[in-house]
């Protein structure tokens, strides 16, 4: 019972979002399962009645009730046609709604939360597992058919009673005494009772089975979708299979995976049958032991042998109906088991406690960033990744920032961008710890281009305005700083062109390309820091020597931060931060820097030796 | 035909799954017999066996049921003696209960056998993947078909080939059921027949047009549904974050979400009308025949010709000859819907698989050998210019080459064709001599060694990634030399099952995550296990620092001692310890030369290389000039 409950519990709840998503969506559902419980039961009483009226050869009347059943029908028809036109549009707003609720809530956590595995892993689980099952559409559809097979149950019991309440025309024989209202209450009564009882045994059992199921196959789709997206599709591993000659290897991987994968599928088959069948088979009994006591009835002419047909409709419509509610509510507990998580991970609490204090406009740019003794660890770790850092950022300043991979560079950008909080310690804006601050408005001081930048299939100028506002002039102005002009000129429709191929035809671009129009993006923003994460990484050198030497104009009256791994960039910078095993251990001038023979110097000259 | 629209019903939608199918160059009957073809290869032919079981009870039990109603109604006005009535009823009853018991079990038997039927034929992909062409997967448009074709039988027990299969059953079981009918109308009345004939006509002829529309609007909103998962992708992709956090990218995609769902609905509603017309025109039609039908049957009573249970058995035969059309066409319509999945799926399984390649065996392999490219020219599929143009090289056995040049100039394409990934447009390349084109390509695969950029594990064991054979078929000893020469030998022995140890966390939740620099280090290791006598590096160094670059280039240095080195990098430094250095240049070699004589010449080499070089030389000077002033 338990169990049930908590199935509608998350039932509920998602219906609920539903209705707030779309008011028109749950309506029109019940619309539908109102017309066609009519249009059966008027059917019922109306094919009653004709086949009495021609058993008794009364044809007048006989032709009216056709007329009227056929009338019915067509009514029917049109109506169910009508909502069902409505629900082909409908269910595909509550069918992707999910997805779209999904990305509200990632976009509202912080970045650390949803950078977190744990948090990775159900977004991709709530994801996966509605491409796998059929998500809010499953939902809405099961719902549909339990409540319309409710509303058949309570419609057919209050038929079948009122058949038992019949009184037979003798009470001499058995059959006539069976056929009184008392008894055949009885045993109508005893006969609902067996059905409940048996029926319930038979879904608890079935319950169980099946959360054992789930619970000792946990993970399965994740790990079906790792070897499709992964390793066979990936683009990357392509090359690298075919060189090294894995097929074998991994087609065996595979072979055993998609083994796993049969058994575990078709075990869900296996305990989904073996319901089915029990429940088949309460019902069979159900039926025979039903028709039986409308021919009873019949015999005893307690009733018509037209109402034996209605009465025959109702007791089928009763088995079909509960042979429904259980299989549907064994589908739904199906999907509300992984729904579950998925509300859970919408009712996550993602977010640091949000500051509100307005940030001071200075047109001078003459922000001062401040860390105050800040440490960083991942929440569950052990190890810090930064630790003890203090540190003033010059204003208008060019701070190069150098160090081994896994120093901590990128994750002190990460807290200065606010995308992380300190461990420990805090970062103050001038004077003021930035926690204080409206985040938005606090980030509003940052350009950044990422190491992993990331641009989108859309014109190319919402991708430099991030989708706000359209400023030409500003645009080509970002554009020529990044030395992005020329690509955009080239573009047949110029800044309307769709970059990529996955929303509209659009053009191909390559990495460098790419990585100059996200750096235009970064100064369109016009924001006070400028933060380059590994610009040319992928540039070659001719490439690479513009963006030196154009990265003093685009931090022209600004503060520019430079991470990379090539020395050279130090030369354009007043100070150099060494980083080394989280901790800042170097500071200074390239000449105070190199003079020193530290960490530094050591770095330097393992790249410079090669140009010497 | 309750259960039968359970199961319909009960088949859920599947987001960006649709996908359009544009031409038609599979025939429904060329893909029904390819399908067949596979599920006997995958099932066996018991296979057909359960389906055709399926389909003949699902004929006959409606026609019990209406047939039953019509005996039931005998009986009880036969004035027989009450026991018998029961006796015979009870009869009927449990005969008809027998027949939906059998049913009910086959029909999920063969849910069952199709699904895993479907999960199954994910090996046959699978080795599609590995299969073809290199440059097919890595194109924009080879990925885009791909993703195309795994819809066939990713995307869930509602759609692709599963359902493709059970449709051919429905239209099968609703066809014969249509035929059965039809000949129990017509064994009473041939006019009848005619009538319900010219129903099922108009049907047709309303629903053929709508079955046509049907690949527009698939095309059409598989364009969205498209859309849909790009933002999808995009949206959730954790790297993503930051950028739309910092450039407050949030509203934008909800914006642009809205939009794709606005745009969906608003065509499912656009293409309801055709449907819904359709039911409206169905129920009309069935107004009209059943208002003859029973109109002529009640004629019949009056006239004493037809009795009252003939009356419900012809009218349960007519109203069920209605639920077999509706179940064809429904069943024709949903063909046309999936065959694009079955289309796409097929043109990706149709592919060459390079098996125009000769079958020449390399001469000696595991040597040296010289490489010799002759007019080699290449072009991308669908591109305007080679990015490889009549390029003309040897390289001596045991040289080291360094390839430089822009972005774009086609270095890795070079390599690509060099180790056989590509094909040349035109031109030759010979090993030693010899065509490479009159080789299979395993053969020429296996006499190279490349390093690529991109480091990544696949989440199997480590010696699986190293050896890249299945565990227990690896040379322990030699993968034991890899791991030590790579420098991971240590950190292995740390593993909790040491080269056992699953990689990552996908497949195996104790699995280990290595960092950027151990994973180089195993993508070197997995080079020198596979001791190829031509070494390959491109640009492995871009993402380290300053001294792990350094040191990989000295661990480079040992591993080539002896064999063919090609090393590309935007870091000119690297060609120093090189033989030779070609510099490309749209897709030619514009110079070469030892670093010396390029340096001398003055070209573009050495102007690229003052270009990086100056930051660190202005250093040597500056601190030269530092010194003379310290001895001064």
């Amino acid at each position: 019972m338990h169990e049930v409950i908590a199935t509608h519990r998350v039932g509920f709840r998602l219906l609920k979002k539903i209705h707030e998503t779309d008011h028109k969506i749950i309506p029109v559902y019940l619309l539908q399962i109102v017309f066609q419980l009519a249009q059966t039961y008027i059917s019922l009483f109306l094919t009653a009645g004709l086949v009495d009226a021609l058993r008794l050869g009364e044809f007048r009347q006989a032709i009216v009730l056709t007329a009227a059943l056929l009338g019915a029908n067509l009514v029917g028809t049109v109506l169910v046609s009508l909502t069902e036109a409505a629900i082909r549009g409908l269910r595909n707003v509550a069918g992707l709604a999910i997805f779209v609720w999904l990305r509200e809530k990632t976009f509202s956590m912080d970045y650390e939360t949803m950078e977190n595995p744990e948090v990775a892993e159900k977004i991709a689980f709530s994801e996966k597992t509605s491409d796998a099952y059929g998500s809010l559409g499953m939902v809405l559809a099961r719902y549909r058919d339990i409540f319309q097979a409710v509303l058949s149950v309570i419609l057919s019991t209050s038929m079948v009673i009122w058949l038992c309440l019949t009184r037979p025309a003798g009470s001499g024989t058995f059959l006539e005494r069976l056929a009184g209202p008392l008894p055949s209450l009885l045993l109508f009564g005893c006969a609902l009772a067996g059905m409940a009882f048996f029926s319930g045994k038979v879904f608890v059992k079935f319950s169980e089975k099946q959360k054992a199921y789930f619970e000792a196959n946990t993970g399965m789709e994740m790990r079906e979708d790792y070897l499709l997206n992964q390793v066979f599709l990936n683009e990357k591993a392509g090359k690298v299979i075919r060189l090294y000659g894995m097929q074998d290897m991994l087609m065996g991987n595979a072979e055993e995976e998609v083994k796993k994968s049969k058994a575990y599928w078709g075990g869900m088959f296996d305990v989904m049958l073996r319901t089915i069948q029990a429940n088949n088979g309460l019902n069979s009994l159900f039926a025979i032991g039903s028709y039986l006591l409308v021919t009873v009835k019949v015999v005893t002419k307690a009733i018509t042998v037209g109402a034996f047909t209605q009465y025959v409709g109702a007791l089928n419509q009763f088995g079909n109906a509960c042979f429904i509610i259980i299989n549907c509510q064994v589908r739904l507990r199906n999907v509300c088991t992984y729904m579950e998580k998925f509300l859970a991970f919408l009712d996550m609490e993602g977010s640091h406690v949000k500051g509100t204090r307005p940030l001071e406009e200075r047109r001078d740019g003459a922000y001062e960033l401040v860390f105050e003794d800040v440490s960083f660890r991942y929440p569950g770790s052990r190890d810090y990744v930064l630790k003890h850092i203090d540190c003033r950022l010059n204003i208008r300043g060019r701070m190069a920032l150098v160090g081994p991979n896994g120093a901590g560079k990128t994750t002190f950008i990460k807290l200065l961008c606010r995308l992380y909080e300190p461990t420990e310690g805090r970062i103050t804006l001038n004077g003021v710890d930035i926690r204080e601050y409206d985040e938005e408005a606090y980030r509003a001081l940052f350009s950044v281009v990422f190491q992993d930048f990331k641009l989108l299939a859309f014109p190319v100028w919402e991708n430099i305005t991030a989708g706000f506002e359209r400023d030409d002039d500003k645009i080509w102005k970002a554009l020529e700083q990044a030395d992005a002009a020329d690509i955009v000129k080239r573009m047949p429709k110029q800044l309307d062109t769709y970059l990529y191929k996955y929303l509209e035809d659009g053009v191909e671009i390559s990495g460098g390309e790419a990585q100059k129009i996200a750096l235009a993006r970064a100064l369109y923003k016009d924001a006070p820091v400028v933060i380059l994460d590994e610009p040319t990484a992928a540039l070659d050198p001719v490439a690479e020597a513009e963006v030196y030497s154009r990265f003093q104009e685009m931090v022209e009256g600004k503060t520019g931060i430079y991470i990379s791994h090539r020395m050279s960039s130090c030369q354009f910078c007043d100070e150099i931060l060494v980083f080394h095993e989280g901790e800042i251990i170097e500071r200074g001038s390239h000449e105070k820097l190199h003079a020193l023979g530290g960490k530094y110097t050591e770095l330097w000259d393992a790249q410079a030796r090669y140009y010497a | 035909m309750q259960k039968q629209t359970e199961k319909r019903t009960g088949k859920g939608r599947k987001p960006g799954s649709t996908r359009a199918a544009d031409g038609t160059a599979y025939s429904i009957g060329d893909n029904y017999r390819y399908a067949f073809r596979c599920l006997r290869e995958k099932e066996g032919p018991g296979a057909f066996a359960v389906c055709a079981g399926t389909t003949a009870l699902g004929i006959l039990l409606p026609f019990l049921e209406s047939a039953m109603a019509a005996a039931v109604a005998a009986c009880l006005i036969s004035g027989r003696e009450a026991g018998s009535i029961l006796l015979l009823v009870g009869g009927y009853v449990i005969l008809l209960q027998a027949v939906r018991f059998l049913y009910n079990h086959l029909r999920e038997t063969q849910g069952k056998l199709l699904t895993t039927f479907r999960i199954g034929m994910w090996i046959e992909f699978y080795r599609k993947c590995v299969e073809v062409d290199g440059s097919y997967i890595e194109s924009a448009q080879g990925q885009r078909k791909m993703a195309q074709a795994r819809e066939n039988l990713f995307s869930g027990e509602g759609s692709g080939i599963e359902i493709y299969v059970q449709l051919f059953w429905t239209v099968i079981s609703n066809g014969l059921g249509l035929i059965v009918y039809g000949v129990i109308v017509g064994r009473a009345s041939l006019l009848l027949l005619l009538l319900l004939l010219g129903q099922v006509l108009l049907m047709e002829a309303w629903e053929k047009p709508l079955r046509e529309k049907t690949y527009a609007r698939i095309k059409e909103n598989a364009r969205n549904r498209q859309a849909f998962f790009y933002l999808r992708r995009e949206s959730i992709a954790i790297e993503s974050g930051k950028d739309i956090r910092l450039y407050r990218m949030d509203k934008w995609l909800l914006r642009a979400f809205h939009e794709v769902v606005d745009r969906i609905v608003s065509l499912e509603y656009r293409t309801a009308l055709g449907p819904l017309t359709g039911g409206i025109l169905e129920g009309i039609c069935r107004l009209v025949v059943n208002g003859i039908v029973y109109g002529y049957l009640i004629w019949q009573m009056v006239q004493g010709s037809v009795t009252l249970p003939a009356f419900l058995l012809y009218i349960g035969i007519v109203s069920g000859f209605g639920v077999w059309m509706r179940g064809l066409f429904q069943a024709l319509q949903q063909i046309v819907q999936t065959k694009g999945h079955m289309d796409r799926y097929r043109e990706f399984m149709d592919l060459g698989t390079g098996e125009e390649d000769g079958e020449e065996k390399v001469k000696n392999p595991g040597t040296p050998h010289e490489i010799r490219l002759e007019d080699v020219c290449f072009r991308y599929e669908g591109g305007e210019k080679d990015t490889i143009h009549n390029l003309n090289l040897t390289i001596p056995a045991g040289e080291r080459l360094a390839l430089v040049g822009l972005n774009g100039a086609g270095k890795t394409t070079l390599t690509k064709l060099l180790c056989g990934l590509y094909r040349p447009t035109s031109g030759k390349i010979y090993l030693d001599g010899q065509d490479m084109a009159q080789m299979p390509r395993e053969e020429i695969f296996r006499e190279y060694a490349v390093v690529f950029q991109d480091v990544f594990s696949f989440s199997f064991p480590l010696a699986e990634n190293v050896s890249c054979v299945r565990e227990g078929l690896e040379d322990v000893k030699r993968l034991e030399e890899s791991l030590e020469k790579a420098g991971l030998a240590e950190r292995v022995r740390e593993l909790p099952k040491g080269r056992h140890t699953v990689m990552n966390k996908d497949l195996d939740s104790e699995g280990v995550t290595l960092s950027g620099g151990q994973m180089q280090k195993m993508m070197l290791a997995r080079a020198l296990y596979k001791d190829s006598p031509i070494v390959i590096l491109d640009e492995p160094t871009a993402a380290l620092d300053p001294i792990a670059e350094s040191r990989m280039y000295e661990s480079y240095d040992e591993m080539i001692s002896g064999k063919t080195g090609i090393f590309i990098s935007h870091r000119l430094s690297s060609t120093r310890f090189c033989d030779r250095i070609l510099y490309l240049e749209g897709g030619c070699v514009a110079e070469e030369g030892s670093h010396e004589e390029l340096m001398e010449k003055g070209g573009a080499y050495a102007e690229l290389f003052n270009l990086q070089a100056q930051y660190y030389q202005k250093e040597e000077m500056h601190s030269g000039e530092k010194e003379e002033e310290a001895h001064a």
